[in-house]
């Protein structure tokens, strides 16, 4: 049996076909709302009002596929709100009050390399003639530098910065805090892993991230912590803890004496004042030219 | 059994959906920056051909061809995907979870997937259209050759995501940079492809 070989007339075929279309169009509609109550989800409130009030970057800085990720962690409690470095501090406010948490007063951070190397410091392995990408130079044997924790200076991290505060100069990429919103872009691009966040208030840094012994530092870099824990000793606040032979600085003790960076022989631990006194202010500038 | 191999090699490599048949252009060039998202991919279409053929094939069969609206195929078979895939998300977003986290942002990309409809619209008539010969098709071949089909379609696309990640380690030309690169590099795969037709059974 066919359906349309009941008449020749056009017409009617087309009414046909029209009306079998509309049947299953309506069948299946019918079955989807049905498919769609009994496998109802019950999509949490207060995951699509968190959603909201994220930034919806979507940048993955905090570890979670996307800002929805994120959302839900949060929702659940196993996500923590300070891992988001991109969302304003309102707006971190209003998640807080949703979630029903306070928000502890964060500070700021910044990216900072840990590193001090360049050109002058850090010996070469060899001559790198290849692609000028720090992930090309660093597939081929670890990079051409003889220090396996030193920054290649190819430039991956200021290619990737949105903010363009990383400039690299002799070899060696150093970060802008002006610029710099910690957004993480540089320390997940980065090969070597040298980069990482700072609170931006802090008073010093260590300049070098070599987890190697003092003799395998020397003979492959001037600048490089050899681990004597010196500074450790001397820090009259308990500050610095050395670990995988290289300090480890806890900035809420910190108060800035700087007698770490006095007593440091390599000096590679570096006071971040003395650069901002260094090159003079704005203000400090017209004062002088008065 | 030559049969299981003429569909299998077809399906896989001398008939690609991808390479030969040019199908399924959009999640090849458009989620084929990363490994991981480019294999989820691939799962999700070979799931939704598999389910697609499953119920296309029998209301081709022994529905619209009795009632003699065989001409309708195309529309239907979208009417048909298009829900199915819908329904699809809902229970796969009830039951598991954690498939849903994987494989739900795709879902909804597959619906007018022109992949999907090429192989419930290659298997019905006989094998001809598929492997060259004339022999009668069933359900049980039909569901093969889709689940098949698919399987192709993830190793294309796996291979296509393997060459994207591979290529950032290098500098393109500027004019280069990008998607135009993408397209060079779908074109040599696709060259590649082009040995496996010269295999004969």
């Amino acid at each position: 049996m066919s359906l349309l070989e009941i008449t020749n007339q056009t017409w009617i075929t087309v009414a046909i076909v029209a009306g079998i279309f509309a049947g299953s169009a309506l069948l299946i509609g019918v079955l989807i709302l049905i498919v769609g109550k009994v496998f109802k989800v019950d999509v949490d409130e207060k995951i699509t009002k968190i959603l909201d009030n994220l930034a919806g970057a979507n940048c993955g800085g905090c570890g979670c596929s996307g800002c929805s990720g994120f959302a839900a962690k949060l929702a659940d409690g196993s996500g923590n709100l300070s891992d988001c470095h991109v969302t304003s501090p309102e707006k971190k406010a209003e998640i807080a009050k949703l979630l029903g948490i306070e928000l502890k007063d964060e500070e700021p951070t910044v990216a900072i390399v840990h590193c001090n190397g360049g050109i002058e410091n850090a010996a070469d392995k060899f001559e790198y003639k290849g692609n000028p990408t720090c992930a090309a130079n660093n597939s081929l044997l670890g990079g051409n530098k003889a220090c396996s924790y030193a920054c290649l200076g190819c430039g991956d991290c200021k290619a990737v910065c949105p903010e363009n505060a990383i400039e690299v100069t002799g070899k060696l990429a150093q970060v802008d805090p002006d610029r710099c919103v910690s957004c993480g872009a540089c320390i997940t691009t980065c090969p070597k892993g040298i980069i990482d966040r700072i609170p931006s208030s802090a008073p010093i840094y260590v300049a070098c991230s070599s987890k190697c012994k003092g003799k395998e530092v020397t003979s492959v870099c001037k600048v490089g912590c050899i681990a004597c824990g010196l500074c450790a000793k001397a820090c009259p606040h308990g500050a610095i803890t050395m670990k995988d032979n290289l300090p480890e600085i806890d900035y809420s003790k910190c108060t800035g004496c700087l007698t770490c960076v006095a007593k440091c022989p390599r000096h590679i631990i570096i006071s971040r004042k003395v650069v901002a006194e260094e090159t003079p202010s704005k203000e400090e500038k017209e004062a002088k030219a008065e | 059994m030559g049969t299981l191999i003429a569909i299998v090699l077809a399906a896989v490599l001398t008939n690609n959906f991808i390479t030969v048949k040019t199908y399924g252009i959009c999640p090849f060039l458009g989620v084929s920056k990363k490994t991981s998202s480019a294999a989820g991919m691939g799962i999700a279409v070979t799931l939704v051909m598999v389910l697609a053929t499953l119920v296309t094939y029998p209301i081709y069969t022994y529905v619209m061809v009795p009632l003699g609206i065989d001409f309708l195929e195309i529309i239907f078979f979208i009417f048909i995907i298009a829900s199915l895939v819908q329904m699809l998300e809902k229970i796969i977003q009830k039951l598991s979870p954690s498939l849903y986290g994987a494989m739900g942002i795709y879902l909804p990309l597959i619906t007018t997937n022109c992949a999907v409809l090429g192989v419930t619209e290659l298997v019905i008539g006989d094998m001809s259209s598929i492997i060259g010969e004339a022999a009668t098709m069933n359900v049980g071949w039909a569901v093969l050759y889709a689940l098949f089909a698919g399987l192709g379609f993830t190793l294309v696309m796996v291979i296509m995501s393997g060459m994207r990640e591979k290529l950032n380690y290098y500098k393109t030309a500027k004019a280069l940079a990008g998607f135009p690169i993408a397209m060079v590099t779908a074109c040599f795969i696709c060259m590649a492809f082009t040995v496996f037709s010269y295999i004969s059974i």
